[in-house]
Parts: structure tokens; C-alpha cells; sequence
């Protein structure tokens, strides 16, 4: 049997819906083509008067919060050194190395020259919240995938690296968590600029800062999500002790965002507030369906506890962050008397990178050990030997059965 | 223009009727401003509120065709509550003169009315003259037979509710207006009138300026800085073609073509040179012989002689009218064999276009010199005919544009500059000069074979030189003049050869040349005035007197003798033309009109040299249509005379195609645009300018739009007696209904600048359009003419 | 950043009071920048107004605003184009500074470094930066100011094709002129120079007699732009390195505490992996 074979044998054998994923990311891919060959005016229902739409609002300003976890929980792991949340962290990096990785691809499919993106790296503006964010990106897209290499390297049972990156492990985690508190802010900055442009309920000077909470609650409701989301589809464990030591944080990160949002509106924000019946529905669902509610629904232990609640609570915050990212870059944004909505291409590459994500997560879960559940048997904090290791435990292989046992 | 562009800063009062500046002629919006900024008031008065309208003070609006009225309303409230000039009134204009007693009018006819011919007798309308055979004066305007009492009884009858009640102007803004034109009375105070096509384009157009003209006089607004009646000329360089005689009717500088009875020079002579008894009068116009004997002798040269009457023999005499709708006429009955257009696109320019462009049907051949094809040159593709049944050949000649060739331009204020060559023709264009000089010389080898009466085209003087190109410099010169042989002119001697100074020095005997006496002096022993490009103004008026050449004699200001009074001191101390230094006894300033001493000396001569009484003309028996002008309904109109039984102008015989009976409610007007050029051959085949205004369209009130539920932008089929086209409505508050008589009269204005040819094409508004025109100049009526307006285009 | 006011960079004075809606400068725009004509049809707008927007193919466009106001017609003209800010949001938006005030006035776009992300356009208070949304591999065009004129010595296209309306030269000489105007004609204009501080202070100032929201023109902040950003980018060092130093630090002590704990376990062999209880 040759390679090919082998893999085509290897695709056929796969659950339908990871099939029909393959068959939406192919449809992102093709779509992202005609894009450039048909150009952005074409393809896109963007224009002057719009010219960030669905590939900015979700593909860049949405999903990097989305990838927050990574960082947030690597920081609370390995630095507040809650141990015990050690077996979420890994999924929560490939999900992030996943996140930024179409991030780039969204936004080199958004940018016009991107074969030019590299310039950012020549031409420096300190001045330019985008640069901060794409070298930030940049930088941390390199982190994540220096701690992805980690399950590889285990994989192929590379010893060096592995060693290498051990030892490298706290660095990063800290870098990344440094990094991500610019990026994450600067996103928010990004529109400090459109002054008279942004709705003065989501226009504010702690908008980078609120980016950046909200990201951080986020990054841990998606953690609650996708762990829950695991162990449902995926077979496997209830990490439910761990996720609720997650939600008890919550209640109190939550608190702090929704402290510094009404600080803002209140004091900071100009009037009028409520002069759009629509900009203030958006308001009030976002705000408080998506941080007040779920806010005081992890105030309660029966919520934290119930595997359904606490999901449902932090589906809520997720839902409340990407309708907050839309109030600010698109929605808030919007002319009334020009309203835009994605064309049919920029919806099938924005479907594609979404799919793609879950495809890409899934089949890495597959074929690498990222569901690690002998914390204990591995010393993270000084990489001096890789006597813990046990090598011969086969790495992945319960791993591997869980998802055949999906497809 | 009497005065010039610059000059427009200078005024206290600017009326813009009958022109929208703004858009048509950009740039003297700039002197406009200028005076604005000096506290001038613009008042626009125009059917449509225009760009020129938004920039204005005061707006009136009046009916197409309503100008007579506006302006004798305006007439009769500075005689009624005598807000005029009255010393420059008394003395510069014939308001004092005596009339006739046989003149009269009477239910909007003038005495001497012959309706078989619809012409007048103009023998009553002359003035009472006194034993020396000079007319009859009364310098305290009581007598009832005076040119001004005349005038007060005339315009009596335009009271401003009257008036009202034809132009449909709301009253308030017309006694503004009043007012405002009324304050210029002051002898330091001026108004100027800038007026263009809304004016000329009626039966009546020449009346319409003579309106204008006399509101002026009385104002004592001529000769003055700031004032004067301007025509807004239109093409680039139609100053300059006309006084080189593109009109039918003259010879360069405004001679008269000979016609049929004018048997020999003498003759010519006797019937063409004005006399006068007035030893006061300049009677500029005396001087024909001169001027024309040297016009002979640009013409024929050397073979131009004493004894052969200097070849006026070989002039055409004309036995009729050869105005533009005449020859159009004659087209439509076969009475052409070929045609050249050059540079001209009659099938959307002229009248009644479908009239025309039937006509060309019938030519066995046709040449057109122009830049582009045009709807005129390929009128053979023209939509609803068949290619095949049309026989006539068309030679299409590529010509150079403006800048692709050098010579001289006239603008408006009769600044003659100099042009440079830029560039090169594109492929196998050549220049005008080139395509005429080939024929020429063509014709003269033909004509030198064989030929009836070959003496004309063969002793046609036409040494311009062996270039390529005739030069232009010889023609330069030529159009000024020289000495034919040594002479002693006014003490001064000349060589054969040179240049003659000015046209002073023009002599009927044969010894000057001069192509056109009013270009006399602009190239000179000095050189090509026109080339000057120094931009001194030492007086600080604006008259920059080393830019180019101006004529006559390089005088900015026309009748500028009038701008001061009778001891020589301007009206205005502060905008000074010209003021006469009593110790050098000279007048200092603009080349004043002749240099003779101020009125209160004797050896003077009156301020309006080219009339020849001397004074301005209130009264003004020459014209066909009468010596006032009178309130006349366009020959299509919605509404009865309210002044007169007498609808249209008696002086215009009414053409066929013609419909008043309702069919076509909507008084119809065409326009320009800023973004369009003309026939639109050299903007709608631009990009950039077809991307502004792509397509024909057709202004109208928001009432009209309702009542034909019309929106913005729909189509919609325009018709009239003549035809009918397609145009996208644009509705607008800037066009309202007018009330007239009582009635709502709904206007609509469209661009004529459409076609079908190009790349941006439309319908063409003079489809619509009568072949009709002024009684005096025949300019047609495109101002004013009945339509209809229906949903949907010509197929819906 | 603070607004860099040079009172000798070459400054618009477009007086909207003289401006007659010729279009000569929109067109003598298109001429010397070689851009393309657009394909119109009829009006796209009130009045004449062609074309629809400011665009790639077209730097400057006069608005054009027909309506009555108290009984009476307004015919207005205004025409948009970039403001050349003294302080350029889309300059400093810009990741690879492609933009660039110049001394002598205008901003200039340097397309060989531009990546297409488009914040300038997002980022300019005006709405300048337009896109080449027909290209595959699109760049940003603007008004360039005509800087390769005016580095000639020459003044910017439509400067030179209007006849009334723009006055063109140092900044502070534009200022003077358009007091003067305000203080001549008192009754005649708004009292306002739009662009004396707007967006910190702009390159172009406009002088009208209708109310600039009525004529389209946007209320913009005094304020620069950039300060926006900059007043929460300046945080970006500080902030990293508090964020790096502190989580260092908590997980230096954290860790020295574990092993010290570890220590503790080891020696007392009583370590359980235990959950953790909750409350
Ligand atoms: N952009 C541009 N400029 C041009 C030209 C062009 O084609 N395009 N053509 C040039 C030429 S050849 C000429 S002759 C001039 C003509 O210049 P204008 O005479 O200014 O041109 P029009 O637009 O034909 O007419 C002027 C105004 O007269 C108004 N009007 C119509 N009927 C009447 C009326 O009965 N009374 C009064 N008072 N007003 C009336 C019209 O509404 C119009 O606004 O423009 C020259 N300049
Ligand atoms: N309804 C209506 N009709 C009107 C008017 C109106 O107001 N309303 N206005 C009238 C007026 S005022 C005028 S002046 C006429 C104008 O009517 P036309 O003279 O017929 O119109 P233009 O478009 O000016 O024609 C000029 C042609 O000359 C060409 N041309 C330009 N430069 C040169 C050159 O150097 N050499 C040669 N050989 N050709 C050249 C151009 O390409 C163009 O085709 O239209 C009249 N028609
Ligand atoms: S159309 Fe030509 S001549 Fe008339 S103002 Fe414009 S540039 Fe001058
Ligand atoms: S107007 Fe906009 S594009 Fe122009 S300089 Fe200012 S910010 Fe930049
Ligand atoms: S689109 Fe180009 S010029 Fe604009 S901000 Fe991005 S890189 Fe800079
Ligand atoms: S300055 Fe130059 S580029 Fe800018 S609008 Fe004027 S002509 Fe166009
Ligand atoms: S060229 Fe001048 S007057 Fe004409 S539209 Fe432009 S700014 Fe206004
Ligand atoms: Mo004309």
C-alpha cells in the first residue's frame, strides 16, 4: 500500500462530519482563491465606506480573544501554579497555536498585498496599534507553536527538543501571557482611532483594557467549553473538578470587567448613549446576557457544579464576547445608511477557517498526545531530566483511539 | 463686450440675465467675486436657479421669453420715480432728441407696419431735424415728442404687477432687483449687465439687448469702469470670427457685404457710409471707403487698382438673407450639392434638427473638417434612417485642435492673444490654415486652366509663404495692413512696405492694405502686439494695457468718453477709465475713444463715435422690429400677450411647425452645462466629463414630477411639434412653476449638448426646437418653444 | 504626539462661498493623476454631483447639495478631498508607515510599502483613503496633495484649474486670509475656518455660508487623532513589562514554594494527588 493510499484508506475510514468539515474547509479554501483572483471588490461586499468586514471582525478581532486561553490558562497553570488545571492547558495551546495560525491566514487573505505582509518587520510604526498587533501575533503564533511542538516532539519521541522546549516551557508561558496582554489590548486600540466613527457605547479610552479582561473571561469559558465539548464528542474524561476550580475565577474576573465597562459608560463614555434602538438592543444583549448573566450565574456553586449550567454560562460570556468584538468593529461602526453584510465568499472562508480550526483540533488530537492527563508524572517546572517521562508509555494512543472511536 | 473681463470687478451692481456665467464662462466668475468682495450685489435673473443663481444676492425667475417685460417694468420705475443719470442722460444719449410726429404705436405695433411682409417702414421713426438737417433736441425732456417722454409713455404701461403677471416673478424679488439696479443711478455708482444666449435666443433677442442697453444709458452705466453691456461671447474665439466675418451679412470689421444694387465702390460707398450734420459727431463710420478700399487691396493686391474700383467686382453681392436657418431651408428643398462643416455640428447644434438632417440626406457630398466624428459627419447612421438609402459621400477631414496650431484668439472683451503652438497633431490632422490654403491654391491652378470668372479666385492675393503651413505671422500682418507705396499721411511719412501704425492712417486711394481695420495697429513696425505678455496695469485698474492687444487701438473700454463728464472728470474718482489732465491737456488713463479735448470745449466730439448722431441710443430707429422694445410673446407660448393683441413679433413671419393649441403645455428652454461643450463632439467624447454628466436629462419642477408621477432619474419622452426625444427627469426646487396671467405654467429646461453619436449619447434637445428666429439677426429661437413631458421612454 | 502645526506647509483655502460647482478641479485632479473615468449614470446625488463617492479613481469630488432652507433655493458646492492633517490619523495607524506628512504639507502614500490592511481607511476622520477594490492585489489611493508638484514649485492641479475658489500657500498666510474674509463679511459666513483645528489642525480649511453639517462635512474632534492610540499605546512597554515581571515573580515564588513543599512531601512520603475541594 502506497502513502497515498494509505492516507486516502486512513480519510474514508473518518466520521461523516469530519468529511463534511473537509468538504467546508475545501469550500473556504476555493473561495479564498477566487478572492484573489477576482479581487476584494468582487468577492467581498466590503468597500470604502466599509472596509473591514467579516474576515476583520471575526477572523481577526473575534478569534483572537477566542484563542485566549492559551495563555490565560498557561498563566494561571503555570505561574498562579494551579497545577491541577495542567491537563486543560494543552488543549488550550493547540486550540491557540490553531486560533492565531488562521488568524494569519485571515488576515493574509484580508490584506491586499499580502506578499508584502513581511513588511511589517521592515518598516516599523511604533505609532500603529496594527503593528504592535502583528508583531505581537507574529510572536506569539511562534510561542504557541514552540509549545505545540511539545505533544509533536513527544510523539516522534524527539528527546532533545522536547528537553529543549521543557526547559524553554515557563519563558514562553510568561512571553506569551505578556504578549497577549498587548495584542489583546492593542485590539482594542485599533479602535481608540475611529473617534466619531464608533458608537459611543462601545467608544471609550479603557478600550483596550476591556479587550483585554474580556478576553482573559473569555479564554477561560472557552476552556470550560472546549473541555466540556471534549468529553462529550470526544470521549474523553469529565474534566469537571478542574473546570469548576475555573469557574470559581470567573465570577471575579467577570466582576472586574463588568466593574470597568460601567466605569466606562458611565464616566468615560460620550453622549448620547442610547440614541439607536438597535445599537442599544446590541448593547444590552451583549452586556448583559453575555457578561452579567453568566457573571452571576458562576456566582453560584450549583452552576459551577453542573456540567450543563457551567457550559451554558460560559457558552454565554463566549457568545457576549464575539457579539461585543461585532459591536465595536462592526456594528457599532455601521452606517445606517449603508449597512453592510458579508457576501457569500467572505461567509465560506470565515465558515472554512471556523471548520478548519475543529477539523485541524480534531485531527490533531488524533494523531498527538495533547490530552495529557498525567500531570503528575511530568515535572514542569525544571526540565532537568527526562527521567519522568515514561517512555514506555505509548504517547497518544489513548488519544488516538478516543477520536477513531468518533469516526 | 464694451468692457472686458478684469473689468468686472469694478461694478457696484452685476446682472446676470439671460447668461449663467458660473458655468459658462467659469472664469469671469472670478472678477464677479472680486467685486463681490468689494460689497457688489450679483443678481441673477434666469428661468432656472442656476449655479450662477446660488452665488447671487437676489434670484428672480421669469419665463422663457419674458425679458422685454422684466427690463420695461425696470424702465418705467427709474422714469417714474426718476432714479436715472440725468446729466449723462441729457448729454450722452438721444433721450433730448425730437421724434417724429408720424411716430407712433399702438396696440403693439409701430407706425409704418406692413404685415404682407412682416416688416416695417421705418420712415416715421426718424428724428425731427432742425434747419442744419441735425435733430431736434429739448435738453429739458418735457417735449411730449422727445425720445425720453416718448420712452416714460412707452414703458408706463409696465407696472411691476404687470410685469409680474407676465414673467411670473414673485414681486418682492423684482422691486429688489429694482432697487437694487435703481441705486447705480448715482454718477459714482455702476451696474453691469452680463448677458449671453437666455437673451439673444428669441424672436425678439436683438430687442432684449437693446432693453438692456437702454436701462444702461439711462443708468449712465456705459463707457464706465465696472459697467457697460457685455455679451458673454461664447466659443472660445467667436469674438474673433465675427469680426473677421463668419456672419453672412459682414466683411471683416464689420463692413458691410456689398448686395445686389451696390453696382460699383461708389455705390457701395454712397449706400454704406453713415452721414451726419452734426459737426459734433465723430461718425466713426465715415471712414467705410477707407477701410474698405484697403480690404480690396488685402484681398487682390497688386491686381486691386484706381481703375478696376480695386476688384470690388470680384465681391459676391448678396440679393437675400443667407442667415443659418435660411441655408438650412435650402438645404431641406435640395438647393445644395455639397456642404463643408467645419467645425460645426448642425444636426445637434441647429434648429429643428430632424428638419436639417433630412436635408443633408439629399447632398451628393459633404466634407467635414473636424476634431471628432460628429453626429453631423456621420449623420448618414442617424437612427430611424437606412444607411443604404443615402447616396451622399462624406469626407471626413481630421483637423488640428486649437493647441495643436499657432494664431491669434479673441476673447469676449476683444483681447486678441497670441497662441503658441503646444504640440503636434496626431496622425494626419492638420490645421484649418492648411486645409483652406490647399484649396486655395488648388482652386487657383483649376481656375487658371479653365474657369467662368476665374479673376477672383486667380488674382487672390495669398503669399503666406512655401512652408507646410501658410504662415500665420503673414496673415498676421496682413489682417493689419501695410503702405502699398511711399506716403505722407497726417504729416508723417511711410515707406512702402511697412506696417501701417493704426487705422487712422488707412487711405481709400489704394496706398494701405488692411485685412481688417479693427486688427489695424495689433501688428505693427513694432511687432505682433498680440504677442505682448507684459503684465503691467500702471493705473491699477485692470486694464494691463502690454497684455496682448485689444481693439480698437488697443482701447480696454469702449465709449469710454462717457465715463467722465462734460469738463473731462470721471463720474467715479475712484475707478477713473480715463480723466483729462487740463495742464498737459491730455487725457490720462485707457486709450480714450478718439483724443478730442472734453465735451465743454470746442473741437470736441461726442462719446459714442460709432453712431452717428454721437449719442446713445434710446431710441433706436435702425432695428426691424422697431425703435422700443416691446413685450412679445415667443412664437410658442402657453399664454396670450397681456400687453398687446399683437402675440409675436410683427417683424417675424411665422414658420410652419409651429403648435399653440394646448397639445404642448410646458414651456420649454435649453441651456448649457459646465461639464459639456456645445454639440458635445469635444466633451462627450471625453471620459472624465462624460463620467459628470453622462446623460441627457431634463430639469423640472417637483409639482410637474407629482402630477406625472415621476421619480428622480426616471425616463421620460419629450416631445414638441418638431419631434420628440428621450431624457432622464432630474427634479428639482430649482425649477418652479410660474404664475402667469392668473395661470400655473410649468417649465422644463434641458442641455442641448446631446447626440446620437459618441460616447456618452442622449437625445437631442433641438429636436424640439423651431426653426425660427430674430427679426434682426435670425439667431433661433432656442430659448423658449412648446413641449410635452410623458412617462417612459419613445418605445414604452 | 502633539499637532505639529508648521506655519509654513502649503495650505488649501477653499472658500465654499466662491466655489461655483465647476468641477474643474475634479477633473483636472483626474488629469494629472491619470485616473480613470467612472462609469456614471444620470446623477448620483442632488443636484449634478458624478460621481457617487470619492474612490480610487477619483481624489476629489464636489458634493453637491440641492434643497430650499427657508423658502429659499440652496445650490451648494463642497468639495471633498484628503485633509492633509497636520497630525495624520492614517499615518500613524499605519503598521508600515505609508503615510507620511511631509514639511511642505501634503501626506504622502508610499505604495511600495502599503500591505493593503486598510486601517488607514478605517482610521482617517474623513473618509480620504479609498481602495482599488477592482484589483487582486489592491493598494490605497488618495489625494496625493500633488506633492510632485508642489515640491516643483507649483501649486496642487485644482488649485490651479479653479478659477474662484481655492487659494493655495503657507498655512499661517491662509489663516490671515480667511480671518480676514470671516471679519469682512461678517454676515456673510459661518464663523468658522473648518480645518483650523479639526482633527488637531488640517492642511485644508474651508470657508462656507451654510452650516457645514448641511454642506455634508463632518464633525470631527479638535483633537489629533493619533493621540487616541497613543495614549494607550504608550502603555505597550510598560505594560509588558509589568505583565512579564509580575507573572516572573509569581512564578518564581510559586514554584520555590511547590518545591519546597515538594521537599517537604518527599521527606514525609504522604503526597496524594488529591483533588482539590471545592469551599
Ligand atoms: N461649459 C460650457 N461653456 C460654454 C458653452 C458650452 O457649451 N459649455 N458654450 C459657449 C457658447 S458658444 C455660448 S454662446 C455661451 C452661452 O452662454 P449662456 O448664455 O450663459 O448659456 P445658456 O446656458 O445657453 O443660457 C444661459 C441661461 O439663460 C437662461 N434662459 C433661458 N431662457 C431665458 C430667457 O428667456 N431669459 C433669460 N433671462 N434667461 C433665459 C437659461 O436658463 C440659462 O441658464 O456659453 C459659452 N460657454
Ligand atoms: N437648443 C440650443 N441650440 C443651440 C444653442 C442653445 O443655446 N440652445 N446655442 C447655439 C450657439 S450659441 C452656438 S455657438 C451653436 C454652436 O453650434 P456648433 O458650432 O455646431 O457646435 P460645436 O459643438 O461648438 O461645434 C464645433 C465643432 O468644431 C470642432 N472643432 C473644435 N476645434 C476645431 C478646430 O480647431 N478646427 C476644426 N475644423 N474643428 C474644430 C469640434 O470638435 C466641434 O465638433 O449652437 C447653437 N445651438
Ligand atoms: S471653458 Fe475654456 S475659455 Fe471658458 S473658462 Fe473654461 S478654460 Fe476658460
Ligand atoms: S484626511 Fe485622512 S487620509 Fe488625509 S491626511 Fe488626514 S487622516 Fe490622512
Ligand atoms: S492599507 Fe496600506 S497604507 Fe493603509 S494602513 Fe494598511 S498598510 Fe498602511
Ligand atoms: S491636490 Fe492634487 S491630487 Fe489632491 S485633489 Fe487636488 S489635484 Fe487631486
Ligand atoms: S474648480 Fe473651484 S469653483 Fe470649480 S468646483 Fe472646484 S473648487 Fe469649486
Ligand atoms: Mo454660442
Amino acid at each position: 500500500m502506497t502513502a497515498t493510499q494509505r492516507v486516502v484508506k486512513e480519510v474514508k475510514a473518518y466520521h461523516w462530519f469530519i468529511k463534511f468539515m473537509i468538504f467546508l474547509v475545501a469550500l473556504g479554501a476555493a473561495a479564498a482563491v477566487t478572492r484573489f483572483i477576482f479581487g476584494l471588490g468582487a468577492t467581498t461586499n466590503l468597500d470604502d465606506t466599509y472596509p473591514w468586514g467579516l474576515w476583520v471582525s471575526f477572523d481577526v478581532v473575534t478569534a483572537v480573544p477566542l484563542a485566549a486561553g492559551a495563555f490565560t490558562l498557561g498563566a494561571i497553570t503555570h505561574c498562579f501554579h494551579i497545577k491541577k488545571l495542567e491537563p486543560l492547558v494543552r488543549p488550550a495551546i493547540v486550540t491557540g497555536f490553531l486560533g492565531y495560525s488562521l488568524v494569519c491566514v485571515g488576515l493574509l487573505l484580508d490584506l491586499g498585498q499580502p506578499h508584502k505582509g513581511w513588511h511589517v518587520l521592515r518598516y516599523w510604526n511604533l505609532h500603529s496599534p496594527m503593528f504592535e498587533v502583528s508583531m505581537c501575533v507574529m510572536a506569539y503564533t511562534t510561542v504557541l507553536f514552540l509549545e505545540f511542538l511539545s505533544p509533536v516532539a513527544e510523539k516522534f519521541g524527539w528527546n532533545i527538543p522536547l528537553r529543549i522546549l521543557r526547559w524553554l516551557e515557563m519563558p514562553l508561558v510568561i512571553l506569551a501571557a505578556s504578549i497577549s496582554t498587548l495584542h489583546q489590548s492593542s485590539l482594542g486600540t485599533f479602535f481608540l482611532i475611529a473617534v466619531d466613527k464608533l458608537h459611543n457605547l462601545w467608544y471609550n479610552p479603557l478600550l483596550p483594557l476591556l479587550f483585554y479582561v474580556s478576553a482573559i473571561c473569555t479564554g477561560m469559558c472557552i476552556i470550560i467549553v472546549e473541555a466540556t465539548a471534549t468529553h462529550k464528542w470526544m470521549g474523553q474524561p469529565n474534566e469537571g473538578p478542574l473546570l469548576r476550580t475555573l469557574a470559581k475565577i470567573l465570577p471575579w474576573t467577570l466582576s472586574l470587567y463588568i466593574g470597568l465597562r460601567i466605569y466606562s459608560l458611565v464616566v468615560l463614555s460620550e453622549r448620547p448613549l442610547f440614541d439607536n434602538g438597535i445599537l442599544t438592543i446590541l448593547f444590552y444583549t451583549e452586556f448583559i446576557l453575555g457578561f452579567v448573566l453568566p457573571c452571576c450565574m458562576f456566582m453560584f456553586k450549583d452552576v459551577r457544579n453542573s456540567d450543563t449550567l457551567r457550559v451554558t454560562a460560559a457558552l454565554l460570556v463566549v457568545c457576549g464576547l464575539i457579539l461585543n468584538r461585532f459591536n465595536v468593529s462592526m456594528f457599532g461602526m455601521m452606517d445606517a445608511s449603508h449597512v453592510y453584510y458579508p457576501s457569500l465568499i467572505e461567509s465560506l472562508v470565515t465558515i472554512g477557517i471556523i471548520t478548519a480550526h475543529i477539523l485541524f483540533f480534531v485531527l490533531i488530537a488524533k494523531y498527538f498526545p495533547i490530552f495529557e492527563h498525567h500531570p503528575e508524572t511530568v515535572d514542569y517546572s525544571i526540565p532537568d531530566s527526562f527521567g519522568k517521562i515514561n517512555p514506555d508509555k505509548p504517547k497518544g494512543a489513548s488519544q488516538s483511539e478516543a477520536v477513531t472511536s468518533i469516526s | 463686450m464694451t468692457n472686458h473681463w478684469i473689468d468686472i470687478q469694478h461694478a457696484d451692481v452685476i446682472v446676470c440675465i439671460g447668461s449663467n456665467p458660473a458655468e459658462n464662462h467659469p472664469v469671469s466668475f472670478k472678477y464677479v467675486e472680486k467685486a463681490m468682495d468689494n460689497g457688489a450685489k450679483l443678481i441673477s435673473v434666469d428661468p432656472r436657479y442656476t449655479r450662477t443663481s446660488s452665488k447671487a444676492d437676489i434670484y428672480a425667475q421669469l419665463r422663457p421669453g419674458t425679458d422685454i417685460a422684466f427690463m420695461g417694468g425696470l424702465i418705467n420705475y427709474l422714469l417714474t420715480n426718476d432714479l436715472i443719470q440725468k446729466e449723462y442722460v441729457v448729454h450722452y444719449t438721444n433721450a433730448a432728441f425730437l421724434v417724429s410726429e408720424d411716430f407712433d404705436f399702438n396696440d403693439g405695433l409701430f407706425s409704418g407696419y406692413d404685415p404682407e411682409n412682416f416688416s416695417y417702414n421705418k420712415e416715421s421713426w426718424a428724428y425731427q431735424l432742425n434747419d442744419n438737417g441735425m435733430p431736434k433736441r429739448d435738453d429739458t425732456l418735457e417735449h411730449p415728442r422727445s425720445v425720453y417722454q416718448l420712452m416714460k409713455k412707452h414703458y408706463a404701461r409696465y407696472t411691476p404687477e404687470k410685469v409680474c403677471e407676465i414673467t411670473g416673478t414673485e414681486i418682492q424679488s423684482y422691486m429688489e432687483v429694482a432697487r437694487t439696479i435703481a441705486s447705480t443711478h448715482k454718477a459714482d455708482k455702476v451696474a453691469t449687465v452680463m448677458y449671453a444666449m437666455g437673451t439673444t435666443q428669441h424672436t425678439y433677442g436683438t430687442q432684449n439687448v437693446r432693453s438692456y442697453a437702454m436701462l444702461q444709458l439711462l443708468l449712465g452705466n456705459i463707457g464706465m469702469a465696472g459697467g457697460g453691456i457685455n455679451a458673454l461671447r461664447g466659443e472660445s474665439n467667436v469674438q474673433g470670427s465675427t469680426d473677421y466675418a463668419i456672419l453672412y451679412h459682414i466683411l471683416p470689421g464689420y463692413l458691410k457685404v456689398p448686395t445686389y444694387d451696390n453696382v460699383n465702390l461708389a455705390a457701395y460707398n454712397e449706400k454704406w457710409t453713415p452721414k451726419t450734420n452734426d459737426p459734433q459727431s465723430a461718425n466713426w463710420w465715415s471712414n467705410t471707403p477707407k477701410y474698405m478700399t484697403s480690404l480690396l487691396k488685402a484681398y487682390w493686391g497688386e491686381a486691386a487698382t484706381e481703375q478696376n474700383d480695386f476688384c470690388y467686382d470680384y465681391l459676391p453681392k448678396r440679393s437675400g438673407n443667407y442667415s443659418y436657418i435660411r441655408l438650412m431651408e435650402r438645404l431641406q428643398n435640395g438647393g445644395f450639392e455639397g456642404m463643408v462643416f467645419m467645425g460645426t455640428n448642425p444636426i445637434v447644434g441647429g434648429p429643428d434638427v430632424n428638419a436639417i438632417a433630412s436635408g443633408m440626406d439629399k447632398l451628393k457630398w459633404l466634407v467635414a473638417v473636424d476634431l471628432w466624428e460628429t453626429e453631423s459627419s456621420v449623420f448618414w447612421k442617424r437612427p430611424g434612417v437606412d444607411p443604404k438609402s443615402i447616396d451622399t459621400e462624406v469626407f471626413l477631414l481630421p483637423a488640428a485642435s486649437s493647441v495643436e496650431k499657432e494664431g491669434s484668439i479673441s476673447n469676449s472683451g476683444r483681447w486678441t492673444q497670441w497662441r503658441y503652438k503646444a504640440v503636434n497633431p496626431p496622425g494626419h490632422a492638420e490645421s484649418d490654415a492648411f486645409i483652406v490654403h490647399q484649396w486655395v491654391t488648388h482652386l487657383k491652378k483649376l481656375y487658371q486652366e479653365d474657369g467662368v470668372f476665374p479673376e477672383p479666385i486667380v488674382d487672390l492675393a495669398w503669399n503666406y509663404g512655401d512652408g507646410h503651413e501658410p504662415d500665420i505671422d503673414l496673415v498676421a500682418r496682413e489682417c493689419n495692413g501695410r503702405f502699398t507705396r511711399d506716403v505722407v499721411i497726417k504729416g508723417k511719412a511711410f515707406k512702402k512696405g511697412e506696417q501701417v501704425p493704426s487705422f487712422a492712417y488707412l487711405q481709400a486711394d489704394g496706398s494701405t492694405t488692411s485685412g481688417n481695420w479693427l486688427y489695424c495697429n495689433s501688428y505693427t513696425e513694432e511687432g505682433n502686439m498680440m504677442q505682448r505678455r507684459g503684465k503691467e496695469d500702471p493705473t491699477g485698474m485692470g486694464f494691463y494695457p502690454n497684455w496682448a492687444w485689444c481693439w480698437p487701438v488697443n482701447r480696454r473700454v469702449l465709449y469710454n468718453r462717457a465715463s467722465v463728464d462734460l469738463q473731462g472728470r470721471p463720474w467715479n474718482p475712484k475707478k477713473p477709465i480715463i480723466s483729462w489732465n487740463s495742464m498737459t491737456r491730455k487725457w490720462e488713463g485707457d486709450v480714450p475713444d478718439g483724443g478730442w479735448v472734453p465735451m465743454n470745449e470746442d473741437e470736441t466730439k461726442s462719446p459714442f463715435i460709432m453712431i452717428p448722431e454721437g449719442y446713445g441710443r434710446l431710441f433706436a430707429a435702425g432695428l426691424a422690429d422697431g425703435p422700443l422694445p416691446e413685450h412679445y410673446e415667443p412664437m410658442e407660448s402657453p399664454v396670450a400677450n397681456a400687453m398687446t393683441s399683437q402675440q409675436c413679433n410683427p417683424a417675424v413671419a411665422i414658420p410652419g411647425k409651429i403648435n399653440n393649441s394646448g397639445k404642448y403645455p410646458y414651456v420649454g428652454t435649453t441651456y448649457r452645462v459646465s461639464e459639456h461643450w456645445q454639440a458635445g463632439a469635444m466633451t462627450r467624447n471625453l471620459p472624465w466629463l462624460v463620467e459628470l454628466v453622462p446623460d441627457m436629462f431634463v430639469e423640472i419642477s417637483e409639482e410637474l414630477a407629482e402630477s406625472k408621477s415621476l421619480k428622480n432619474g426616471d425616463m421620460v419622452t419629450i416631445s414638441s411639434e418638431r419631434g420628440q426625444i428621450e431624457a432622464r427627469v432630474l427634479v428639482t426646487e430649482r425649477i418652479k412653476p410660474l404664475r402667469v396671467q392668473g395661470k400655473l405654467v410649468e417649465q422644463v429646461g434641458m442641455p442641448w449638448h446631446f447626440g446620437f453619436n459618441g460616447l456618452a449619447t442622449g437625445g437631442t434637445a433641438n429636436t424640439l426646437t423651431a426653426a425660427v428666429g430674430c427679426a434682426n439677426t435670425t439667431i433661433p429661437e432656442f430659448k423658449a418653444f412648446l413641449c410635452n413631458i410623458e412617462k417612459g421612454g419613445i418605445n414604452s | 504626539m502633539s499637532a505639529n502645526h508648521n506655519p509654513k506647509q502649503n495650505t488649501f483655502l477653499i472658500d465654499l462661498t466662491k466655489c461655483t460647482g465647476c468641477r474643474g478641479c475634479q477633473v483636472a485632479c483626474k488629469q494629472w493623476n491619470q485616473l480613470e473615468a467612472e462609469e456614471t449614470e444620470f446623477f448620483s446625488g442632488e443636484g449634478y454631483q458624478n460621481p457617487p463617492a470619492m474612490s480610487e479613481y477619483t481624489f476629489t469630488r464636489i458634493k453637491f447639495r440641492d434643497y430650499q432652507k427657508n423658502g429659499e433655493n440652496e445650490f451648494a458646492f463642497y468639495k471633498e478631498m484628503c485633509m492633509h492633517c497636520d497630525d495624520p490619523a492614517c499615518a500613524s495607524v499605519c503598521p508600515v508607515g505609508a503615510f507620511e506628512k511631509t514639511p511642505e504639507g501634503p501626506v504622502i502614500y508610499k505604495a511600495d510599502r502599503c500591505i493593503g490592511c486598510r486601517f488607514c481607511m478605517v482610521a482617517c476622520p474623513f473618509g480620504v483613503p479609498k481602495y482599488e477594490w477592482s484589483k487582486g492585489l489592491p493598494l490605497v489611493r488618495k489625494c496625493t496633495g500633488c506633492y510632485s508638484r508642489v515640491k516643483e514649485g507649483l501649486k496642487p492641479a485644482c488649485a490651479t484649474a479653479c478659477p474662484t475658489a481655492i487659494e493655495y500657500g503657507p498655512r499661517d498666510e491662509m489663516v490671515k486670509i480667511a480671518k480676514e474674509r470671516l471679519a469682512n463679511h461678517p454676515d456673510k459666513y459661518i464663523k468658522k475656518i473648518y480645518g483650523l483645528h479639526e482633527a488637531g489642525g488640517t492642511s485644508v480649511l474651508y470657508l462656507t455660508n451654510l452650516p457645514f453639517d448641511e454642506l455634508g462635512f463632518k464633525d470631527v474632534t479638535q483633537r489629533p487623532l493619533p493621540d487616541y492610540t497613543w495614549q494607550a499605546l504608550r502603555f505597550v512597554p510598560a505594560s509588558f513589562l509589568a505583565v512579564g515581571g509580575t507573572l516572573s515573580a509569581l512564578s518564581w515564588i510559586n514554584h520555590r514554594r511547590e518545591r519546597l513543599m515538594n521537599q517537604n512531601a518527599t521527606s514525609e512520603q504522604a503526597h496524594t494527588p488529591a483533588e482539590e475541594k471545592e469551599e
